[in-house]
């Protein structure tokens, strides 16, 4: 852990810069960097390092050339641009003087075919961040400008390493992440009147100091809309001497403007910021750190980790990570999994960190440095390979252990405590009389006996079942019987497990016995008329089976527990609880057995997922808590009726039991000294400080954590966060995933504000406000979020108050722009949102239950729904038209129009009351003027039927894991459209909640006090 | 004076030792917890079980005082065992295995303190049990009990 490396304050030296020294000229690339870090020196200065010696060669040499061209701009002093690079001296090249006025700018963009010489030079340069380098430089060179220099550095460096040809100038998406204003400038904001469109960043009178950089967009930037992002810099990451760019806007700025006839200060709705096109994974870092692994497995909520506890303390939003271990790659991408066989595992001997790219090897191959501790470790001789002329090992390319920010170790022995446990799937199924008449009982068996051929594992896969209504069934499937046994324990008080060895068996072997008790099961208990559930003592049963091996446990329930240990009783029916003290306690677990029970199942291995099932309460909150510290997940169907949600339960508990599954799993993320993670939210438990307990985890399921610094300076230009999940595959072998990612220091606030990430952010602000919900109130809860959003707000117009005018606009970094909709589309979740009457108990609590444990994009489609138009795809008049998102108000509903809603979770059809017959006739067939509650989508004999089958195929198929059900709804047709659909429109006013303008002015009052 | 000598020696001399020793117990059990040389499921296992029995010894303790009539000592626990029923009423009074790592520096903090009520308890006993000491071997010198209390 890095946290065990004693500290190194004075160390001055990267681990990387052996490299270099071999091949001098080398080093000078990385100035590229620059894009990021360049842009940025105040940031890396404080580590002193000697700077290396073609360090002054600076490539501000576009300097001069560049300014008789621009008559009217003050003429920059060149030490502005030539901080971040130093880029090693290059033939003249034509375009140079236009780029390396930029340069300092837009690090990547200049990579015209100049650039490409210096870039293959870099090769030499393994794996190292290259900040540090330019780090090393001094900040401002009094020198006069070489225009040979160029910005060849521009190029980030970090590319170097990676086999992808640099020649090719930089596509233009690539700047994307690094200017923030870039998205904002393709469609200026009307807000900004003032401001020209093209350059709309200057405010006017600073305006004049920044131009001397527009004369040059043309030279490297291939759009038009490269241009605005000159100006977008934060200033801190300015060189020292220059106030010019401070003097530029890098913020989204939106004017208050005056509502008309009155004095009342609004927004313009059309101008807010919206996130239509849901998550964008944030790609800041990777020219800088080519290396990472990808976003989909670990997002930081800021890729910027402050230098020191002031700055952290001014970042009022969460420091953190959202990590998804085991995300799902995109098709056709594998994980290269490494094994290191006869030998251990590579890794650090200090702070055991594995072996990853950003290690350095040095001394002829025979040692490596540590990036994370910078301890010189030994090379196990198995690991040895030379290194060649420029500092790399000869065998990088057969190893994708330092090439690739994701890998997978096969563990040797020494990682298991026990033999590597098989695929474990244990069934607790209610059989009581409300669970038969919902039919529920009928589609588990169907669709378990569907994926009986799909449970990953075979044949190692155990399965094993037992039912509970007033008693308990056990069933004993050994292989030798034809038919299953069942066994009846009816007492409750003292429960005991008959048969211990044949109630979980091996599927592969009683492949029949087991086929024939899923045949028998919706028959056996079709007469039961027993309305009691013992629960508890079946739970305490299962886990009697189930604790020598472990596993996966699926609870179906439709009766709140009535018998025996764990029992219930109806809550939450009282709305005077609402608003006092004692609100929250309705969430939190009723009765201590099932947090007990839940430490237990952790402690053995077993994991949780909790399916529910009734229409009365059955109290979420206290069974949730057996999927919560057990890495399940809770999956709930209010009212099931199988003819309704049938499809839902069969695709989900499909998903459940087929999708890759990691076994007897340990998390642990780790960081370089200075830094700790402290605190951790999700489905998990914790087995000491810093290490996650997962029985069971899978691509569903993502954790999120916040850090927190330890020392009130770090000294690193570098941070590396290491995520280690160790598991036992399906397949029997114990294998460890790691995840690697590299990330700045910076000194500087803008600069956290400019590389944060919505998506990370909202995630972790999810994720505290429900647990805020288990102690305090909603309101609470809701009123927290909205204070941190205005805390950071105004930290950060405290950053910009002085140089601008600010007086009636609200400024937000590019990057969160969309953070304000985000909290309000939080606060008026399912979770979250109103009081007693707005949701019920049971759904505020399963809809709490999933929101923690779901990846960010699948959150943030929650939170903010698609809202897309049919009825023109559906007619053919405009084909577009399904793949633009609306915004989620009632404007966007046109009463001739057919829309669907889709939040992941389910859809909803909104027909509108002028839209024609003859879609309604085409889609629901001949009964479309009936009520469409009870209506169902089935697909028809006609084109537009067709049609919509394949669309919501077609959405289905973008996310598989979980199933939406189609709602329709009329409009108009109350209350219906009012619960479905209505209240999800979050942007606009309905009953006690803000809309989004009204949220945005209520914000930037407070942001302005 | 037999009876306070009992009191004294026989009642809050171990009784203040052994809070002060189960105390110091479930602080050194959480440092372990905390430094990962044991597992959440036996640090919770273990401290619990003495969290009953603290309570009752330490209230009975209080009790006793009060109806003794030794104020001092009465005012002295007070404080520690209002602070257990407040937990006790509120169900907090258990480590919680599932959260213990949430908790942790709080119910460190909280168990140090109690530490220190405990040590002065302890000091007063012994102080006390002292002058006692005193006075009975004063008995043979000095024949004026009265100067001490």
């Amino acid at each position: 852990m890095g946290t065990e490396n004693p500290g190194r304050p004075g160390f001055p030296a990267r681990p990387a810069s052996s490299p270099f020294a071999a091949a001098p000229q080398t080093a000078t690339p990385f100035s590229s960097t620059g894009a990021v870090a360049g842009s940025d020196p105040p940031p890396f200065r404080p580590t002193a390092m000697p700077p290396p010696p073609q360090a002054p060669s600076p490539f501000s040499s576009s300097g001069p050339p560049v300014r008789p061209g621009v008559p009217g701009f003050r003429p920059a002093p060149t030490g502005t641009f030539n901080d971040p690079s130093l880029p090693p001296p290059q033939p003249p090249i034509a375009n140079a003087p236009p780029a390396a006025g930029t340069f300092q700018r837009f690090p990547p963009p200049p990579f015209s075919s100049s650039a490409q010489a210096p870039l293959q030079q870099r090769a030499p340069f393994v794996g190292q961040p290259s900040i540090q380098q330019s780090a090393s430089q001094p900040p401002s060179f009094p020198e006069p400008p070489q225009p040979q220099t160029p910005f060849v550095q521009m190029g980030p460096p970090p590319q170097s390493t990676s086999p992808a040809p640099m020649g090719s100038n930089v596509p233009t998406p690539t700047y994307q992440p690094s200017f923030p204003g870039y998205a904002r400038m393709q469609q200026p904001p009307p807000v900004h009147s003032s401001f020209p469109p093209n350059q709309g960043n200057y405010g006017p009178p600073p305006a004049a100091a920044s131009s001397p950089f527009l004369p040059h967009q043309g030279g490297y930037a291939p759009s038009p809309a490269m241009a605005a992002p000159l100006g977008m810099q934060p200033p801190g990451s300015g060189p020292p001497i220059g106030g010019i760019q401070g003097l530029t806007e890098d913020f989204n700025s939106l004017t208050v403007q005056t509502r008309p006839g009155t004095m009342d200060p609004l927004f313009d709705a059309k101008e807010l910021p919206r996130p239509l096109d849901g998550d964008v994974e944030p790609k800041n870092l990777d020219d800088m750190y080519p290396m990472n692994c990808h976003p989909r497995y670990l997002r930081l909520t800021t890729s910027a980790v402050p230098s020191s506890q002031s700055l952290a303390s001014r970042w009022h939003l969460p420091l953190g990570a959202v990590v998804c271990p085991l995300a799902e790659p995109p098709e056709g991408e594998e994980l290269s999994v490494v094994s290191f066989a006869p030998a251990s595992v590579v890794r650090c001997r200090r702070c055991r960190t594995y072996v990853n790219p950003y290690m350095t090897f040095t001394e002829a191959g025979r040692k490596f440095r540590c990036n994370v501790c910078t301890l010189l470790n030994d090379v196990p001789s198995e690991y040895y390979a030379q290194l060649d002329a420029t500092g790399k090992r000869v065998d990088l390319d057969q190893r994708p252990e330092l090439t690739k920010g994701t890998v997978e170790f096969v563990a040797p022995a020494e990682y298991m405590v026990r033999p590597p446990m098989p695929p474990v799937y244990f069934f607790l199924i209610d059989v009581s009389i409300s669970a038969v008449r919902s039919g529920m009982i009928q589609i588990v068996a169907e669709t378990i006996k569907s994926c009986l051929d799909e449970l990953p594992g075979f044949p190692r896969t155990q399965i094993g079942f037992a039912t509970f209504d007033s008693t308990i069934h056990f069933y004993n499937m050994k292989s030798s019987l034809t038919q299953p046994q069942m066994l009846v324990v009816s007492d409750l008080d003292d429960v005991f497990v008959p048969l211990p060895d044949d109630l979980l068996v091996n599927l592969s072997e009683s492949r029949s016995v087991v086929e024939s008790f899923l045949d028998n099961l919706p028959s056996m208990f079709q007469d039961n008329v027993n309305v009691e559930s013992a629960f508890g003592p079946a739970l305490k049963a299962v886990f009697m089976v189930m604790s020598q091996l472990g596993g996966k446990l699926l609870i179906f329930q439709n009766t709140l527990p009535s018998l025996g240990v764990g029992r219930l009783k109806l809550r939450g029916d009282d709305s005077r609880v609402y608003g006092t003290d004692k609100e929250h306690v309705l969430r939190l677990p009723e009765d201590p057995f099932y947090k007990q029970m839940a430490a237990e199942f952790s402690k053995f291995q077993i994991s949780t997922n909790v399916y529910a099932f009734s229409d009365k309460y059955t109290d979420i909150a206290s069974l949730g808590t057996l999927a919560k510290y057990t890495a399940g997940q809770v999956y709930y169907y209010p009212a099931f009726q199988s003819a309704i949600h049938g499809e839902k339960l069969r695709h989900e508990l499909r998903r459940d039991l087929t999708r890759e599954t990691a076994w007897e799993a340990v998390m642990r993320i780790r960081c370089a000294k200075g830094v700790r993670f402290t605190t951790y939210h999700g489905n998990f438990m914790l087995r000491s400080t810093d290490l996650l307990a997962l029985p069971a985890v899978d691509c569903d399921k993502a954790f999120a954590m916040q850090l927190s610094l330890e020392e009130t300076l770090l000294t690193t230009q570098t941070m590396y966060f290491q995520v280690a999940l160790l598991y036992t595959a399906s397949c029997g072998e114990r294998r460890i995933r790691v995840h690697t990612m590299a990330v700045p220091v910076v000194t500087d606030l803008g600069e956290m504000y400019r590389l944060a990430d919505t998506g990370a952010v909202v995630s972790l602000f999810s994720r505290l406000a429900i647990e805020k919900t288990l102690s305090q109130k909603l309101e609470d809860a809701r009123s927290t979020v909205q204070l941190r959003i205005v805390k950071a707000l105004k930290e950060y117009r405290n950053l910009y108050a002085v140089q601008h005018r600010l007086a009636n606009r609200m400024i937000y970094p590019e990057s969160l722009k969309f953070l304000m909709l985000y909290g309000l589309a939080l606060c008026r979740s399912m979770a979250l949102r109103g009081g007693f009457g707005d949701v019920p108990l049971d759904e505020r609590c399963a809809a709490g239950h999933t929101m923690m444990v779901l990846p960010i994009k699948r959150l943030l489609k929650l939170l903010y729904p698609s809202l897309i138009r049919l009825d023109e795809y559906l007619l053919k008049v405009d084909l577009k038209s399904i793949e633009r998102r609306l915004p989620l108000t009632m404007e966007s509903l046109d009463s001739r129009g057919l829309y669907i809603y889709d939040d992941g979770f389910r859809f909803i059809l909104w027909f509108g009351k002028g839209a024609s017959p003859e879609i309604a006739k085409n889609l629901l067939g001949e009964d479309f003027a009936a009520e469409l509650s009870k209506a169902a989508l089935s697909e028809h004999d006609n084109e537009m039927s067709r049609g919509l089958v394949r669309v919501l195929e077609k959405f289905r198929n973008s996310d598989r894991a979980y199933y939406q059900l189609c709602y329709l709804v009329r409009q108009g047709e109350q209350p219906r459209e009012g619960f479905l659909l209505l209240t999800n429109l979050v942007e606009d006013q309905m009953g006690g909640n803000n809309g989004y303008s009204d949220w945005m002015l209520q914000i930037s009052r407070q942001v302005q006090q | 004076m037999g009876w306070k000598l009992f009191f004294w020696l026989v009642i809050c001399f171990p009784t203040s030792i052994a809070l002060l020793a189960t105390t110091f117990y479930q602080v050194l059990i959480l440092s372990d917890l905390e430094s990962d040389y044991i597992n959440p499921f036996d640090a919770s296992s273990r401290i619990n079980y003495f969290v009953l029995p603290e309570y009752i010894v330490q209230g009975a303790l209080c009790v006793l005082c009060l109806f003794t009539g030794h104020w001092f000592m009465f005012f002295l626990t007070l404080p520690v065992t209002c602070y257990h029923i407040m937990r006790y009423v509120k169900r907090e009074h258990l480590i919680d295995v599932t959260e213990v790592f949430r908790g942790l520096n709080a119910e460190r903090k909280f168990r140090l303190a109690k530490l220190v009520m405990y040590l002065i308890l302890l000091i007063v006993v012994i102080f006390r049990l002292t002058l006692i000491g005193i006075y009975y071997l004063g008995i043979e010198t000095d024949d004026d009990p009265a100067s001490f209390w």
